[in-house]
C-alpha cells in the first residue's frame, strides 16, 4: 500500500492484492451460480414433473421465485448499507450499496418480466392491479431514480448521500410488499415454501427450487462481490492520482 | 414549543413570498383549471360519465400541479444564497422541513380547492358528495403530496435534471397514496355514507403521517454539503 | 478565546479541496486567508463554521472540538458572503425580523432596528429587498450578521460589488467591533484590503498552506508573489 491511497477516503483502504482476491471469489460465486442456473434449466426441461393444475407454464416458477427473492436480498442490502453510509460516512457502505443497487435492478428486471408471462397463461392476464405487483413495479422504479440521482448530481459527496436516501426511502415498502397477499384479496400464491407447517411442494419440485434459489444467489452474490472490488478500485484511483499532484510529488 | 415557533415563521415566510410575486401559486392553479378543463373535453362524454371519472382525474390533477410546484420550492432560498444562511442559524433541520412543508401544504389545498370545483364545473356533476368528506379525504392526501414535494424538491434542485427528476422520484412514493386517494373520493361522489370512507381515510392518514416523519429524519442528510 | 482547525482535510469527490491545514484565530483579531481561486479558502472557512463537515481533523474552540451540528455553536456565528442570503422577496425589515426570530432574538424588531442603525441603513427598513442596490443589500446583510452579536464572524469574500464607500464602513464596522471575545476570519483574494484589516494572515494555495504569520510583516507585491510559487518549494 503506497501513501497515496493510504491517504485516500474514508474507508477506501483496500491493496490492489486484497481486490484482486475479492474479485476472485466474485468470479468463482458467479460461475457456481451460472452453473447451477444451467442445471436447473436442465432440471425444468426434462427432470421436474408437470404441475397438474397449471400444466407446463408453472414451469417458469423456478426462474421467477428465484428472481424475486434475489430481489429483495438485492434491496434490502442496498437500503441497509446506504442507511450504514448515512450513519457512518465509510465510502464501503456506498459501493456495497451500488453493487446491491444493480442487483437489485437487474434481478428485479428478471422478476418483472418473468412475472407477467406467467401471469398471462396462469392469470389470463399479462398485468394485474394487485397490491405486490403494483409495490414491486414501483420499488423498482425508486431504483432507477437511485441512479439517476447518482449521475445527475454534480457534487459526488452530495450525489452519494441523496442516493443512499432514495434507496431507504424506496426499500420502506419491502415489509408491506411481503405481507400485502395476506392482508389484501389478492391473485398472488400464498408462501408455499416458508410456513409454519413445512413446505408442501413435492419433493422433486422442492429440489429444483432449491437449486435454482441457491445458483440465483450465488449469482447475485458474485456480481456483487465483483462490482464491489470493481468500484473500489476505480474510486482509489481517481482519489490516488490528484493527491500525487498536489503534493508535488 | 420553539420548533412550532419555527415551523410557523418559515412557513409564514416563504407563503408571504409566493403570494407577493405571485408566480407559483398562479402557476399551479392555473394548469389544475387547465387539465380540469381538457380532460372535460379529451373524453367521450357521451360514453363517460363524469361521476365515474371525476376521482381519479381530481387526485391526478392535484398530484402533477403539487409536483410542479414542489420544483420550485427552494427557489427563493437561492436567489441571493438566503439558505445557507438559514442553515447556519441555530434552527433544527426538522423545522426548516415542517416549515417549507406546512408553506407548500397550503399551496397544494388550494390546488385541490379549485380542482375540485373545476371539476365539478366541467363535468357538470350536479350532485358531487359531501364538502366535508372530500376536504376529509383530500386534506391527508394533500399532507403526503407537500411532504414528499419539499423533500425531493431540495434533491432535484441538485441535479442536472432538474424537475424531470421529480416525478421519478415523487410518483412511486407517492402511488398507494394517491390510489388509495381516489379510490376514497370516488365514493364520497357517489355520497357514500361515511363508514365507507372512514377506513381508508385512516389510511391516508397513516401514509401522510409516514411521508412527514421518514422525511423530517432524512431531510439533514440532505442539506449537508 | 482561540479558534483552530486541525488537520483539516475536505474532498469533493477525488478533488482534496482543503488537504491537511492547522489554522488558529485569537480573539481581538482578524485573520485573514488569502488564496488564488479555487485554492480551497471558501471551504475552509466551511470546515471552521461547521457548515461542511470537514472529512479528516477537527475544529477546537478554545481546546474543544465543535461541531457544525451542535446549534449551540451556530448560534455564535455570524457570515457574510458574497451573496447576502437575504430574501429578495421581502422588505429589510422581513429579513431582519424573520432572522431575529431564527436567532432566538425575542425583541425581534428592537434588535432589527439596531442593527440597522449599527450599519447606518435605518431608513431601508420598509423598502423590498429586491430594490436595493448591491452596496445596500450588503449593508442590510451585514447588519442581519451582527444582529445576535456573533463571538465569531466569518466573512467570505465580502468586499465583492461593494462600492467603496460600502468597504469603507464595512471596514469600520469591523474595526469597531474588535474585542478579546470576538473572532473575525476574513477569506479574500483582495489583497490590500486584507492586509489593512488582518492582525494575523494566511495564504493557501490548492488546497494546502502555504504562509502564515503577522500582517505587518508582509505586503502586497510580495504575498502575490507567493500565489504564483510552487507550493511544494515554500512548505
Amino acid at each position: 500500500m503506497d501513501a497515496d491511497t493510504r491517504e485516500g477516503a474514508k474507508g477506501m483502504q483496500m491493496s490492489g492484492r486484497g481486490a484482486g482476491k475479492l474479485g476472485r471469489v466474485g468470479f468463482g460465486l458467479a460461475a457456481a451460480g451460472i452453473t447451477a442456473i444451467l442445471v436447473v434449466h436442465w432440471m425444468m426441461a426434462f427432470w421436474v414433473p408437470t404441475e397438474a393444475a397449471q400444466g407446463v407454464v408453472q414451469r417458469i416458477f423456478y426462474i421467477h421465485v428465484p428472481a424475486a427473492w434475489t430481489t429483495f436480498v438485492a434491496v434490502g442490502l442496498a437500503a441497509l448499507a446506504s442507511l450504514a453510509f448515512l450513519w457512518l460516512e465509510d465510502e464501503r457502505w456506498d459501493a456495497t450499496a451500488v453493487a446491491a443497487a444493480e442487483g437489485a435492478l437487474v434481478f428485479g428486471a428478471i422478476m418483472l418480466l418473468t412475472g407477467p408471462l406467467w401471469g398471462r397463461i396462469a392469470w389470463g392476464t399479462y398485468w394485474t392491479w394487485e397490491p405486490r405487483l403494483t409495490l414491486t413495479l414501483l420499488m423498482w422504479f425508486m431504483y432507477v431514480g437511485y441512479f439517476l440521482v447518482r449521475e445527475s448530481v454534480a457534487s459526488p459527496a452530495r450525489a452519494r448521500r441523496f442516493a443512499s436516501v432514495v434507496a431507504v426511502i424506496g426499500s420502506l415498502n419491502i415489509p408491506l410488499i411481503h405481507v400485502s397477499p395476506d392482508w389484501f384479496p389478492s391473485l398472488h400464491p400464498q408462501a408455499v415454501v416458508i410456513k409454519p407447517d413445512g413446505p408442501d411442494l413435492p419433493a422433486d419440485m422442492l429440489i429444483t427450487l432449491l437449486t435454482s434459489l441457491a445458483g440465483f444467489t450465488m449469482l447475485f452474490f458474485g456480481l456483487f462481490t465483483l462490482r464491489y472490488a470493481i468500484i473500489i478500485l476505480h474510486r482509489q484511483r481517481r482519489i490516488g492520482a490528484p493527491s500525487r499532484l498536489a503534493t508535488g510529488h | 414549543m420553539t420548533s412550532l415557533r419555527w415551523i410557523g415563521l418559515i412557513a409564514m415566510k416563504d407563503l408571504r413570498q409566493e403570494f407577493r410575486s405571485g408566480g407559483r401559486v398562479i402557476a399551479m392553479l392555473a394548469f389544475a383549471v387547465l387539465a380540469c378543463f381538457l380532460f372535460s373535453f379529451s373524453l367521450d362524454r357521451s360514453r363517460v360519465d363524469g361521476l365515474d371519472v371525476a376521482a381519479g382525474l381530481l387526485w391526478l390533477t392535484v398530484l402533477f400541479s403539487s409536483i410542479a410546484g414542489a420544483g420550485r420550492t427552494f427557489d427563493a432560498e437561492e436567489d441571493d444564497g438566503a439558505f445557507r444562511h438559514l442553515l447556519l442559524a441555530p434552527v433544527s433541520r426538522h423545522a426548516i422541513y415542517l416549515g417549507k412543508t406546512v408553506a407548500n401544504l397550503v399551496l397544494v389545498c388550494l390546488v385541490a380547492a379549485l380542482a375540485a370545483a373545476a371539476l365539478t364545473i366541467f363535468f357538470g356533476i350536479a350532485e358531487p358528495g359531501s364538502a366535508a368528506h372530500h376536504a376529509s379525504v383530500l386534506f391527508p392526501g394533500a399532507i403526503g403530496l407537500a411532504a414528499a414535494g419539499t423533500f425531493f424538491g431540495l434533491i432535484s434542485r441538485h441535479s442536472t435534471l432538474g424537475d424531470s427528476l421529480l416525478p421519478v422520484l415523487t410518483l412511486p412514493v407517492l402511488a398507494p397514496l394517491i390510489s388509495l386517494g381516489a379510490t376514497a373520493s370516488s365514493r364520497v361522489f357517489l355520497g357514500r355514507p361515511w363508514a365507507e370512507i372512514g377506513g381508508s381515510v385512516r389510511l391516508l392518514w397513516a401514509i401522510a403521517i409516514g411521508l412527514v416523519v421518514v422525511g423530517s429524519l432524512l431531510f439533514r442528510y440532505i442539506t449537508e454539503e | 478565546m482561540t479558534l483552530a482547525g486541525r488537520a483539516l482535510v475536505c474532498r469533493y469527490g477525488p478533488t482534496r479541496a482543503v488537504d491537511g491545514v492547522d489554522v488558529d484565530a485569537a480573539g481581538n483579531e482578524v485573520l485573514a486567508v488569502f488564496g488564488p481561486n479555487g485554492a480551497g479558502k471558501t471551504t475552509l472557512l466551511k470546515a471552521l463554521s461547521g457548515e461542511r463537515m470537514p472529512d479528516e481533523g477537527q475544529v477546537l474552540l478554545d481546546g474543544r472540538a465543535v461541531s457544525g451540528a451542535d446549534p449551540g455553536w451556530r448560534a455564535r456565528l455570524g457570515l457574510v458572503s458574497h451573496r447576502t442570503g437575504l430574501y429578495l422577496r421581502l422588505t429589510v425589515a422581513e429579513n431582519l425580523r424573520f432572522f431575529a426570530a431564527m436567532y432566538g432574538l425575542t425583541a425581534g424588531s428592537r434588535a432589527a432596528v439596531e442593527a440597522l442603525e449599527t450599519v447606518g441603513a435605518q431608513d431601508l427598513a420598509p423598502v423590498r429587498t429586491e430594490a436595493l442596490s448591491r452596496g445596500q443589500r450588503q449593508r442590510v446583510a451585514l447588519a442581519r450578521s451582527l444582529m445576535h452579536d456573533p463571538d465569531i464572524l466569518f466573512l467570505d469574500e465580502p468586499f465583492t460589488g461593494l462600492d467603496p464607500a460600502g468597504a469603507a464602513s464595512l471596514e469600520a464596522v469591523l474595526l469597531a467591533r474588535k474585542s478579546p471575545g470576538r473572532i473575525v476570519v476574513l477569506v479574500t483574494h483582495d489583497l490590500s484590503r486584507g492586509l489593512r484589516l488582518a492582525d494575523r494572515i494566511m495564504v493557501m494555495r490548492r488546497g494546502r498552506k502555504v504562509l502564515e504569520g503577522r500582517a505587518g510583516r508582509f505586503d502586497a507585491e510580495g504575498l502575490l508573489a507567493r500565489f504564483t510559487e510552487d507550493p511544494g518549494e515554500v512548505a
